[in-house]
């Protein structure tokens, strides 16, 4: 007798879908994406000049890095993301374990960085830039004021989340302060810091589309501007596809370096 | 007869509580711990062990009396208390053998001893198979080896231990109790245990001191004479012997009564 087999519903509540089906559904939605979008550009449904077809906008973008020297762009804004935001990492891993590992510490900045994280960073584009002038000085302070409360503020979170008894079993082996805190709460923070950092990332290249659309002549940002003026839809939306492809890159990189670094997380996550 | 290590000299511990008020939760507990002895500490939950032991770590101040080591008073948490926790707390990005090299390496021992004594402890709780794997890769009895051979490793004078085996399963359990016994003979080593296991108690301890609740106080000191001084690493060899079941019988009903206080 065949061992009976309850029936397999599409809506199985909380049951893993199988890989194949998970590729399947994952090209589904896409290819409808791309299929309405095609069908409405080539179809006259809407203004061709507002929405070209995929096809001619993924030629652009082709095109660009052959042939027009786009990649000089898209370095000039990796750049303006990277610097920024290690010099945001650079403030805020010391401070934000240090916060979260003595009170003390926190006492006298979270008043402090609690009300700054509640100002948007683009409300300060007018003041940076007189401050500043035009050079890459404020972008890159945008790009920090953007990142680095926030930062401070989850890497305090998750150093406070360190177990005590990490820390009293430091203790009592003999460790000194000092030796605790670099030796026990900031490698059992560091995972998490690595998460934190991750996620602020891509929150970077929010601030610097809008940074370089507001006050660039160079970067992706910059170029898309320029190409609304010419109203060439297609590269504008070219730009979005870079920015999404490099947030995309940036994140799965990422993602990588941590299962590298911290491969005794793997069963965790 | 072996001399006392350890005194306490009428502890006792107040907590500050929510709304300015106060609860004492130790009131004025004095005992002592002999040298290579296994000092158990017993009684119903929330009566204040945790609090006894981790005064004696130097994990939290006493708000009266003193807690003294070989005669000096102790101030704050030190190497010559060595403390298990009942939560695990390998350190998840060192090797097991790296784990049990923490204290003495951050305690500057050289770095060829901090090898062999490591190889040695790690030997002693069984894991010299799993000295390169990490504690992730462990299963809950096997990290809180880890925590006992980093903690003897690193030569306390004292171990102190907080219901270590609480979170593992009954079998993994006595094994682990008999591989106490067997470390206490070998090692020489002075322990305090805290439990609220009465069979767990007996089967480890050389003298039981059992805490009343609210506020913890001194209620009794079970010496279990049964034993005739000897230590007895087979728990069903134990639970047969003459006075086994009068003693499990005796602490029940003590247990009972703190119960019924309540
Ligand atoms: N940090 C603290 N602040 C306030 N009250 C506390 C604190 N630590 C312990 N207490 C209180 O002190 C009393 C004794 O707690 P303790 O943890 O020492 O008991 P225990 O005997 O170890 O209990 P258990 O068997 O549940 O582990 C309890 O009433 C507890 O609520
Ligand atoms: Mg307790």
């Amino acid at each position: 007798m065949p061992t009976p087999h309850q029936e397999r519903h599409f809506f199985e509540i909380r049951k893993p879908v199988s890989r194949p089906q998970a590729i399947l559904s994952a090209i589904g939605i896409w290819a409808v994406f791309f299929g309405v979008w095609s069908l409405a550009a080539h179809s006259g449904w809407v203004n061709a000049l507002l929405v070209p077809p995929p096809e001619q906008v993924f030629s652009t973008t082709w095109d660009f890095f052959a042939e027009r020297g786009f990649a000089s762009d898209v370095l000039i804004s990796i750049t303006r993301v990277l610097v920024s935001f290690a010099m945001a990492c650079a403030v805020a891993i010391p401070l934000g374990v240090m916060m979260g590992t003595f009170p003390s510490v926190e006492a006298i900045f979270n008043p402090f960085i609690g009300a700054w994280r509640y100002l948007p960073a683009p409300s300060f584009i007018p003041i940076l830039l007189m401050w500043f002038g035009t050079g890459e000085a404020p972008k890159l302070a945008l790009l920090f004021i953007g990142v680095v409360f926030f930062l401070i503020t989850l890497i305090m979170d998750h150093t406070k989340n360190v177990r005590k008894e990490l820390i009293e079993t430091a203790l009592t082996l003999g460790a000194s302060r000092r030796v605790t805190v670099t030796q026990v709460v900031l490698p059992a923070v560091l995972p998490d810091i690595f998460t934190a950092m991750r996620q602020m990332l891509a929150m970077a290249w929010t601030y610097l589309v809008i940074a370089e659309i507001v006050a660039s002549t160079t970067g992706i940002g910059a170029m898309m501007m320029r190409a609304r003026r010419f109203l060439k839809t297609d590269e504008i939306l070219s730009g979005i596809i870079v920015i999404g492809a490099l947030g995309l890159t940036f994140d799965l990189l990422f993602g990588l370096l941590h299962r590298w670094l911290f491969p005794y997380r793997k069963e965790t996550r | 007869m072996s001399e006392a290590l350890l005194h306490l000299d009428g502890i006792s511990k107040v907590f500050p509580v929510a709304g300015g008020k106060s609860v004492k939760a130790v009131d004025r507990v004095s005992f002592e711990v002999e040298e290579n002895r296994i000092c158990v500490l017993l009684g119903p939950s929330g009566c204040g062990k945790s609090t006894v032991l981790r005064m004696i770590a130097g994990l939290e101040d006493p708000s009266d009396g003193a807690v003294t080591l070989h005669g000096k008073p102790v101030v704050g948490p030190a190497r010559d208390r060595g403390m298990v926790f009942q939560a695990y707390t390998s350190f998840d990005w060192l090797s097991v053998r790296r784990n049990v090299e923490f204290g003495m390496k951050v305690n500057g021992v050289p770095r060829t001893e901090r090898r062999a004594r490591a190889a040695h402890f790690i030997e002693l709780v069984g894991l010299t198979k799993f000295a390169d794997a990490y504690p992730s890769q462990l299963s809950g009895g096997m990290r809180q080896r880890v925590a006992i051979a980093r903690t003897l490793a690193n030569g306390p004078e004292l171990l102190l231990m907080d219901e270590p085996f609480g979170a593992l399963d009954a079998e993994t359990r006595w094994h682990m109790q008999e591989m106490m016994i067997d470390i206490a003979w070998q090692e020489n080593t002075t322990m305090v245990i805290v439990t609220h296991d009465i069979e767990e108690a007996i089967f480890l301890a050389d003298k039981i001191i059992f805490l009343s609740s609210h506020p913890g106080r001194l209620k009794e000191v079970i010496v279990p004479e049964f034993k005739h001084g000897n230590r007895i690493n087979d728990k069903e060899h134990i639970v047969q012997l003459p006075g086994y079941a009068e003693m499990e019988q005796k602490i029940m009903r003590l247990m009972r009564e703190e119960g019924a206080r309540e």
